[in-house]
């Protein structure tokens, strides 16, 4: 009896020792970015490395502003992935319901290229749709930041393997009820897949929020300029401003956080649930 | 139903707008509604001088403005190849473009820089310029930009650790030397003589090919990594790591912090690192001193070229003529060029080496005259072959570094990168 308590106990101890260094180790990054954002630039490639609360939190925040203009950057940030995630949101809903839920000539065809369009690199459409935009002037505008990846093959992919798994009887009740195909969507099966809706959600946010190349070319003034592209203005031949540079990924951080906050309930036991189907 | 379609079409319109909205200054190389504006691209250290040169520039032409877009580096480069791919669409007028970037460019897309000479910038301004400036930025006889800043090369080092292990920098004349400084150094303070990043940066090595008058390819473009030249060079950096005096620091960061914190004692490097070591390691002032390139001879050749970028002008621009007035003004008026300095940038502009501003002693090395070495050294630095194949000629001399660095015999390695490259010049 009471070797197995100790031997439970070791076995806690151990466990919990372990989770503590993954905790840290998770952790640092985190803590090292927000002591840099209140350092001097040098402070953060000095020796020994400064690990505490440094009292240029206000400079930098000035500093930065002033090269990139840190609000409007914040702006044209979440508006460019909050209305991406909604549109898109509403395109990969749409055609995950018809590819898991409709018969009709071609799907399983047009399901593969559209699959199998997840495999070309992003890089090989940059070009070409650079000269599109460029063709019709979008270049520089919300259009152009949010349009080209309104299509995502993976957030499509994702919601129909949820569709996939929604019994069918359940349709044909509702269709023998004399509810309308529409009504069904939004009525019956959309309201089910909460959890499948938000994981997807913040897929879709955190691509559009970590995007960079394509803004980065598409872009061409500052009072465009999204997350990823203003930090990257940061960076000189000879010369980088760490303070200021921590400070940007310290803002940027924060509506990602809290938008994985406010979805994270449904986004595990989405893809718990997705997992054991 | 009604809802969703409502919902859809608001998005639709949302979409729309946004679209019309900001698209009036949508495309870069129009330079917007007057006549009188420029854009440019540049990143950080640059931009002072150049909104200094706009300035005065607008005093004789008023009207004039100049819209600078500050970039980022290396990230700048996919912009500006992008652009060029896409036949020029959207890129600004002008063009702020690394040395090692030039003849790349200039070999794949000649069309789209406009070429100088119509203007007569060669036959007015090339003896304003060091020799292997202008040789960069000419193809095919024709000159395609105008310098900027250059990186004349020379040794940083740390004068109080030096002064400790007792070596006196002033009698480090060849490689041998420093190699041999190294082992004073590690033995004394247990410190590293540099912090070459093996497997990612090959600067030092390239610097050595510049000085011996090489480089990666030979004057008629043939490859020439196997040159006496070359593996002599590739020889001292195998010392260097092999015999313990290397720190293989990776990254640009990962170096500056080792030269900031002392874990490292010197770096061979150009002279736009004065900006980075003021700006980053300010507690070091006074304990840092500059040398010249060690030569592989006594009496040798010890100066040579490690960076440096060169403005160039984009060949659609709407307004050519202006375009060139304000360069050709910004890169041979005194008053802006040193400007440029405040920002720790070197120019190349030569009819300035005799202002104050390059004789006089700078406090952060110890009251070192490192301005007027430099400037002593530009008519000495040999022209380099960059070729359009630089890149890829880099990327070998990288891997071969990394195996001299494990070891690998020097020429077979050299033997092998020249293999790998020429096969990647033929396909």
């Amino acid at each position: 009896m009471r070797q197995s308590t100790t031997k439970r106990f070791l076995g806690k101890l151990g466990m919990y020792t372990l989770l503590t260094i993954f905790l840290i180790i998770s952790v640092f990054p985190f803590y090292w970015m927000l002591v840099g954002s209140t350092n001097p630039s040098d402070k953060m490639i000095s020796s020994p490395p400064t690990l505490t609360f440094g009292g240029q939190f206000m400079e930098n925040l000035v500093n930065l502003n002033n090269t990139v203009g840190i609000w409007r950057v914040m702006f044209n940030s979440l508006f460019v992935a909050g209305l991406y995630v909604v549109i898109a949101l509403i395109v990969s809903t749409a055609a995950a319901y018809a590819f898991a839920k409709f018969q009709f000539k071609g799907r399983n065809t047009i399901f593969i290229i559209m699959i199998l369009s997840m495999m070309i690199p992003y890089q090989a459409t940059i070009i070409p749709l650079f000269q599109m935009m460029s063709a019709y002037g979008l270049l520089d505008t919300y259009f152009a930041l949010i349009a080209p990846q309104l299509c995502y093959p993976f957030a499509i992919f994702l919601m129909r393997q949820n569709f996939l798994a929604f019994p069918d009887s359940l349709l044909e009740s509702a269709r023998l009820d004399g509810a309308h195909e529409f009504k069904i969507f939004t009525k019956i099966v959309l309201p089910s897949m909460k959890p499948a809706l938000a994981a997807t959600s913040i897929f879709l946010f955190m691509y559009q929020w970590n995007n960079f190349m394509w803004p980065l070319v598409a872009i061409r003034t500052e009072e465009m300029y999204t997350f990823p592209v203003a930090l990257s203005t940061l960076n000189g031949v000879s010369y980088t401003d760490y303070g200021q540079m921590m400070m940007g990924i310290s803002l940027a951080t924060i509506p990602i956080i809290i938008v994985f906050l406010i979805l994270q309930k449904h986004f595990i036991s989405g893809m718990l649930g997705s997992a054991v189907k | 139903m009604k809802k969703l379609i409502l919902v859809l079409s608001t998005l639709a319109v949302v979409l729309a707008a946004c679209s019309g909205g900001e698209s009036s200054s949508s495309e870069g190389d129009g330079g917007g509604d007057s006549t009188q504006t420029l854009t440019a691209w540049a990143w950080n250290i640059n931009i002072p001088v150049m909104e200094e040169a706009a300035e005065r520039f607008a005093e004789e032409n008023p009207g004039f403005e100049l819209d600078i877009r500050e970039q980022g580096t290396p990230d700048v480069y996919e912009q500006i190849t992008t652009g060029l791919q896409a036949q020029g669409d959207g890129l600004p007028d002008i063009m702020l473009i690394e040395d090692d970037r030039v003849q790349g460019y200039l070999n794949n897309f000649s069309d789209a820089f406009l070429a100088l000479d119509d203007y007569g910038f060669a036959e007015d301004h090339s003896d304003k310029f060091p020799e292997f400036k202008n040789e960069l930025l000419s193809l095919d006889g024709s000159t395609y930009g105008m310098p900027f800043d250059a990186g004349p090369g020379g040794v940083f080092y740390r004068t109080d650790l030096f002064e400790e292990a007792g070596i006196n920098a002033d009698e480090i004349e060849t490689w041998d030397d420093f190699i041999e400084a190294g082992h004073v150094l590690r033995d004394e303070l247990d410190v590293a003589m540099t912090g070459i990043d093996i497997n990612n940066d090959d600067g030092v090595y390239r610097m050595m090919l510049n000085q011996q008058e090489t480089f990666y390819f030979d004057e008629e473009d043939n490859i020439n990594l196997t040159s006496d030249e070359s593996i002599r060079a590739m020889e001292v950096v195998q010392t260097l790591d092999e015999e313990g005096l290397n720190e293989n620091l990776v990254g640009w960061d990962a170096w500056l912090a080792g030269l900031a914190d002392g874990e490292v004692a010197t770096a061979p490097s150009g002279a736009w690192l004065t900006g980075s070591l003021t700006e980053q390691a300010p507690d070091l002032e006074g304990k840092w001193g500059v040398f010249p390139l060690p030569a592989f001879e006594e009496g040798g050749n010890r100066a040579a070229n490690l960076g440096g970028s060169n403005f160039m002008i984009n060949a659609d621009t709407e307004n050519p003529d202006l375009a060139y007035e304000f360069m050709e003004f910004f890169s041979t008026s005194e008053d802006v060029q040193l400007t440029a300095m405040e920002g720790g940038l070197f120019p190349s502009l030569n009819t300035i080496y005799d202002e104050e501003a390059f004789t006089e002693s700078v406090a952060y090395f110890g009251d070192q005259q490192i301005w007027d070495m430099f400037a002593g050294m530009m008519d000495e630095i040999p022209p380099a072959n960059y070729t359009g194949d630089y890149s890829i000629a880099r990327d070998e001399a990288e891997t071969a570094q990394s195996e001299v660095a494990e070891g690998n015999d020097v020429q077979e390695a050299l033997e092998n990168a020249e293999d790998r490259l020429s096969n990647r010049i033929n396909n």
